[in-house]
């Protein structure tokens, strides 16, 4: 954290951040102190922590920015922004499901967990958000078509 | 493959589209973000000291629902946090690809370990979201204790948030007060307002000429930044409502599709442990079945129709888990107090609880005086008017104001009171 430039930060914003930097280094360390005390099982530890970096940067990431790639050149405009809308609300909602979904935890002898009809659900979510967007962009498309377009845009 | 002049390289920042990925969607998405951490910090804390009570606090009877509350706003804030974290990683991304400076080395150095501190954040706030969501649907494939790594590794979730928010605090500050939207990105300059030396923080900034060309937002009929706020907000109000609400609000119980619970069971109430997976069938059927209290030298011996000759006490208080489900109940029975009366225990003694459950973690529990005291705190004997489940723990089961459902000690044969 280097001392501001003379861009006019005020002192008190430079105590917060240095307040903030240090409250978090000991947060942070006493947390690594916690985390070593187990370190008999660092092999599975650290398969959980860095594995979830690894699927987010290296899988997930470069599937959204080909999407986007996608997105930008091969579909029609009016389609774009419901399909962006329905892409967010439907992949977090499904990977935030992907436990009940698979039901893992499920145990024979308790019948009171996991009781819901999961993948019925999912299938009416992946529906609806389907027909959302197109009836969006037919509702898009019909505006555009009522507007007449702008010289030059 | 390689045509002249064209060779396959890693993918730099300035290669990646600005213009929705922009500190004006970091910087509100993460504020966001950093609430939900620190809610989910905070009330994991108490949870943590609620299993584990630290001698310096005296844990608190009442509110009954206090830990039915707290842990709700856990669970519901971890599931918001799921869609808000994919979005804010999405709009920092190309920074991943950001090249280490050569010079000068106090300059490298700061990178190094800013990049450092990020790669900690990312790891410990991923591992906190996945673990938390697969703990509460009881899906553990992994060796380690959840419970010990999510209390550790959520302390190193929240310092390196502290940090980072200290590190980015004067582009939070101005991203935060700035227009959402740029307002023209052909007119905003390269580097409107240079950062101090070794943060080369604007993700906006070094490509700001070069991409207005190529995207222009608001007009190719792409989703504006204000678009994809509100989108993303919606995914977490999703996110939170079909999840985790409904275990904490029954009237919310329909709206939880994906929630982990339905709230149906045994007597109208979930349990977490079968008497059968508890291995306590045989024992806590044996019409032999007596409850022994213990005071020092002196002990007594209770069948269960000497407890139903005792003096019974109605309290509707929940059951409430860590994975944040609960289910409010009606209990009878006979007031722990009571039986420490019996025994002539000290008011206020704490006391050691045994169950019948004798493999498997949670099969005894210690009452504080100041729960083992409370009038509401039961040897329940009923749920509901009927005779409890056995897997509700027939013969019965401990029921005390705002405590953790792990202490709920189910299938209890001795009561010990501690000196």
């Amino acid at each position: 954290m280097s001392p501001p430039a003379s861009s006019g930060w005020e002192n008190g914003w430079l105590v917060s951040r240095l307040l903030l930097g240090a409250a978090g280094l000991a947060a942070a360390a006493y947390g690594g102190w916690l985390l070593w005390e187990q370190r008999d099982d660092a092999v599975s530890l650290g398969l959980w922590l860095a594995g979830g970096v690894l699927l987010h940067d290296a899988v997930l990431s470069p599937l959204l920015v080909a999407g986007g790639l996608v997105l930008a050149r091969f579909v029609p405009e009016q389609w774009r922004v419901p399909v962006v809308v329905a892409v967010v609300v439907w992949g977090s909602i499904t990977l935030l499901a992907i436990p009940v979904l698979g039901e893992f935890g499920a145990l024979p002898d308790n019948p009171t967990l996991l009781d819901r009809p999961y993948l019925t659900t999912w299938a009416v979510l992946t529906a609806v958000l389907a027909a959302g967007v197109v009836a969006a962009a037919l509702v898009v498309r019909r505006r555009a078509e009522r507007k007449p377009r702008r010289v030059g845009s | 493959m390689t045509s002249p002049g064209l060779r396959l390289r890693p993918p730099r920042q300035e290669d990646f589209s600005t213009g929705l990925r922009s500190q004006a969607v970091t910087a509100r998405v993460g504020l966001w973000l950093g609430i939900c951490f620190g809610i989910a910090f905070l009330t994991g804390l108490w949870s943590h000291y609620g299993q584990d009570i630290p001698g310096w606090l005296a844990w608190p009877t009442s509110p009954s629902w206090g830990y039915r509350v707290t842990q709700g706003l856990h669970i519901t804030a971890g599931s918001a946090a799921v869609p808000l974290l994919l979005v804010k990683l999405w709009s920092v991304y190309p920074r991943l690809f950001q090249m280490v400076p050569r010079r000068p080395s106090r300059t490298v150095l700061l990178h190094v370990l800013e990049r450092g501190s990020i790669g900690v954040l990312v790891a410990a706030a991923l591992f906190q979201l996945v673990t938390g969501l697969m703990n509460s649907s009881q899906w553990y494939p992994w060796s380690f204790s959840f419970r010990s790594a999510h209390y550790a590794i959520g302390w190193l979730a929240i310092g390196s948030l502290v940090l980072h928010v200290g590190v980015k605090l004067p582009i939070i500050r101005r991203a935060l007060t700035g227009p959402v939207e740029q307002e023209d990105t052909a007119h905003i300059p390269p580097e409107a307002d240079p950062p101090p030396a070794g943060q080369d923080e604007s993700s906006d900034a070094p490509v700001a000429g070069a991409t207005v060309r190529s995207e222009d937002p608001s007009r190719s009929g792409w989703i504006t930044r204000r678009g994809l706020l509100r989108t993303t907000w919606v995914a977490a109000g999703l996110a939170a409502v079909s999840t985790a609400f409904g275990g904490t609000l029954p009237g919310l119980r329909t709206v939880s599709v994906f929630g982990v619970r339905s709230g149906d069971g045994p007597q109208g109430v979930p349990i977490n442990r079968s008497a059968a997976a508890a291995a306590v069938l045989p024992a806590a059927q044996d019409p032999g079945w007596r409850l022994t209290l213990v005071n020092g030298d002196s002990t007594t011996e209770l069948s269960r129709a000497d407890l139903e000759a005792l003096p019974q006490h109605t309290a509707s208080l929940p059951i409430a888990c860590v994975e944040g489900w609960s289910a409010s109940a009606e209990w009878t029975g006979v007031r722990v107090s009571d039986l420490l009366a019996m025994v002539d225990a000290p008011a206020e003694s704490d006391v050691f609880v045994q169950s019948l459950q004798q493999r498997l973690s949670f099969g005894s529990s210690v009452l504080p005086g100041n729960v083992a005291a409370d009038p509401d705190t039961l040897l329940a004997l009923q749920l509901f008017g009927e005779t409890l489940h056995i897997d509700h723990g027939f013969p019965c089961r401990i029921i005390a104001p705002n405590r953790p459902g792990v202490w709920q000690t189910k299938w209890v044969s001795r009561l010990e009171v501690l000196t």
